[in-house]
């Protein structure tokens, strides 16, 4: 089957009648009758539809010109591109959630996506059935149809344009990004510029988030936010007697065995014996399949022989020793292995305060049965966030940010703990010990009363990445693989 | 009504002045379709006025909120 001019500028007098009547008109009746009001981004998707009708128009009365195709393939192409970047806004909100009245039970910037794409679709389909194009120069007479797609046109271009008029207002107003409910009575119009304040172009927005970089902060507890802390001196250093295959990234301290776990910067983990010279396990994660780990930075051991590995995106590994792994099933998941680990598990923290934020630290509670983590701050999110994750379902069960003790006090009036990037965690005695790259700091938060309970200033230390607990005292692992040992304080 | 900042003032356009433009063109091919030139020319300005008004609607980002 072939379409000649004439078929097509009468198919596309259909389509115009479908789209304007259908979509476009619809939307102002939805208006005039249950008062929605569409957002700048609707009105954009809209204004869209329209063009592409009209564009129709200029082919039914002048045929299918390139530039005319053109036209309508750019309109269908940015289309998609609105209701996607409109539609991102909210598709990932709980069941049941959107911004305005949904159609069908479907969000009118899910309904532009479809349109949009199906706008696409035909336009593809006419194309494959068009015998040529070669159209005849001049103006065309249209068809009845035509001549009502026209007429259709103008009614309900005239219907928007009121409609654009009562909630947007004349020159040099706009719409609105939460708009009210359409009223014919003035009183309630709505006329802003709220789009233009601030007004700033951004390839990301909020989702700018740079990834976090421990070695780039000020270590000189001097500089702290908090005034007047009191120093802990290293009382000595031992350090991995074992080479790694990249810098330290995180340790851990399994207080039953005395067994250490490491992690390094290009996905190695290690086993350790308790004197932190051998090897007893070790394998290099594949940080590609399937869950994307970006650099492991925490470690913990999580009850029984399970391991717990965490990236800076929040995504983990939970490993287990065994005695002989399945060679064809562990290959998947390693790069290197030394045939005695299995992966159990592979997944992803998902927070709410600590949302849009980078951790670089994992500790265990054993008395809660929960995994730790301690968000560091991003330009666009300056907040000291715990969050704390049920061992049984690896899924959020509380978040805090810890208040400051009285007898804690800011260096100044814009100072806060936020400042500070935790780089290893441990929990001993109920409370969480976290060690901060910036200003070389140790924070106490007591895991009941959610406070900020001490901080101690750490002289000597260099990019500490991680810490672990071994009775009375704390061991502060650095990139280089010196671990510091120091006091465990008990405030 | 708020005062307007320069910035504001330069941007002199809205939906309901595009729909103006939208019916000019539309008015055009039906009953003057001799004047295609210009009526092509309103949909081109319709088109770049459309677009930047969603820019200024999704300032915040260009590219959807969600990870790439």
């Amino acid at each position: 089957m072939a379409l000649s001019e004439d078929r097509l500028r009468a198919v596309l007098a259909w389509v115009v009648i479908v789209l304007v009547g259908g979509p476009v008109a619809g939307a102002v009746l939805l208006g005039v009758a249950h008062g929605d009001s569409p957002c700048i981004l609707c009105w954009a998707e809209r204004t869209s539809m329209v063009l592409i009708a009209l564009c129709g128009l200029f082919v039914i009365r002048y045929g299918p010109r390139p530039r005319y195709l053109g036209v309508t393939v750019l309109l269908g192409v940015w289309g998609v591109y609105m209701s996607l970047r409109h539609s991102a806004l909210h598709l990932a909100r709980d069941v049941g959630q959107g911004f305005s009245a949904a159609i069908f039970g479907v969000h009118t910037y899910v309904w532009a996506l479809v349109i949009h794409v199906t706008v696409l679709a035909v336009i593809g389909a006419l194309l494959l059935l068009l015998r040529q194009i070669a159209p005849a120069e001049g103006v065309h007479a249209p068809s009845r149809a035509g001549r009502f797609a026209m007429g259709l046109f103008i009614v309900v271009v005239a219907a928007n344009a009121l409609q654009a008029f009562a909630s947007t207002g004349p020159p040099p107003f706009f719409g609105q990004g939460d708009p009210v409910r359409l009223s014919l009575n003035p009183r309630h119009w709505v006329w802003s510029f709220e789009e233009l304040e601030p007004y700033y172009v951004s390839l990301r927005g909020s989702w700018t988030i740079p990834t976090p970089d421990p070695g780039a902060v000020d270590p000189d507890p001097g500089h702290g936010p908090l005034a007047g802390l009191p120093s802990i001196a290293v009382s000595g250093w031992e350090r991995i007697g074992v080479p790694l295959n990249g810098a330290l990234s995180g340790v851990a301290r399994d207080s039953a065995t005395g067994r250490f776990l490491a992690v390094t910067d290009h996905y190695g983990v290690y086993l350790l014996d308790s004197t932190l010279a051998r090897v007893l396990h070790h394998v290099v994660l594949d940080p590609g399949f399937s869950v994307d780990l970006t650099p492991l930075i925490g470690a913990a051991f999580v009850g029984g022989d399970t391991l717990a590995v965490l990236s800076t995106n929040k995504s983990y590994a939970l490993l287990t020793p065994v005695p002989h792994a399945d060679d064809r099933l562990e290959w998947r998941h390693f790069l290197e292995t030394d045939g005695q680990v299995s992966e159990v598990g592979l997944g992803r923290f998902q927070t709410v305060r600590a949302h849009q934020m980078y951790v670089l630290s994992l500790a265990f509670d054993p008395a809660a049965q929960e995994l730790i983590t301690v968000s560091v701050p991003n330009p666009r999110h300056h907040q000291l966030v715990v969050s704390r994750f049920a061992r049984r379902d690896l899924t959020l069960s509380s978040e805090f940010g810890p208040q400051l003790a009285p007898d804690l006090a800011p260096a100044g009036p814009s100072r806060t703990p936020a400042e500070y990037v935790v780089t290893g965690a441990v929990v001993a005695d109920g409370r969480l010990y976290a060690i901060s790259a910036a200003y070389s700091t140790l924070l106490v938060v007591d895991l009941k009363d959610r406070k900020l309970q001490a901080a101690y200033a750490v002289p000597g230390l260099a990019r500490p990445v991680g810490l672990a607990a071994r009775g009375a005292q704390l061991l502060v692992a650095q990139a280089d693989g010196r671990i510091a040992v120091l006091a465990r304080p008990t405030p | 009504m708020p005062a307007r900042t320069r910035e504001q003032t330069i941007v002199l356009t809205m939906e309901f002045l595009n729909f103006l433009i939208i019916l000019w063109a539309a008015w055009l091919v039906w009953r003057r379709p001799e004047r295609e030139r210009l009526a092509f020319r309103l949909l081109v300005i319709s088109c770049l006025l459309m677009a930047f008004l969603f820019f200024i609607g999704s300032h915040g980002s260009l590219i959807p909120g969600v990870n790439l």
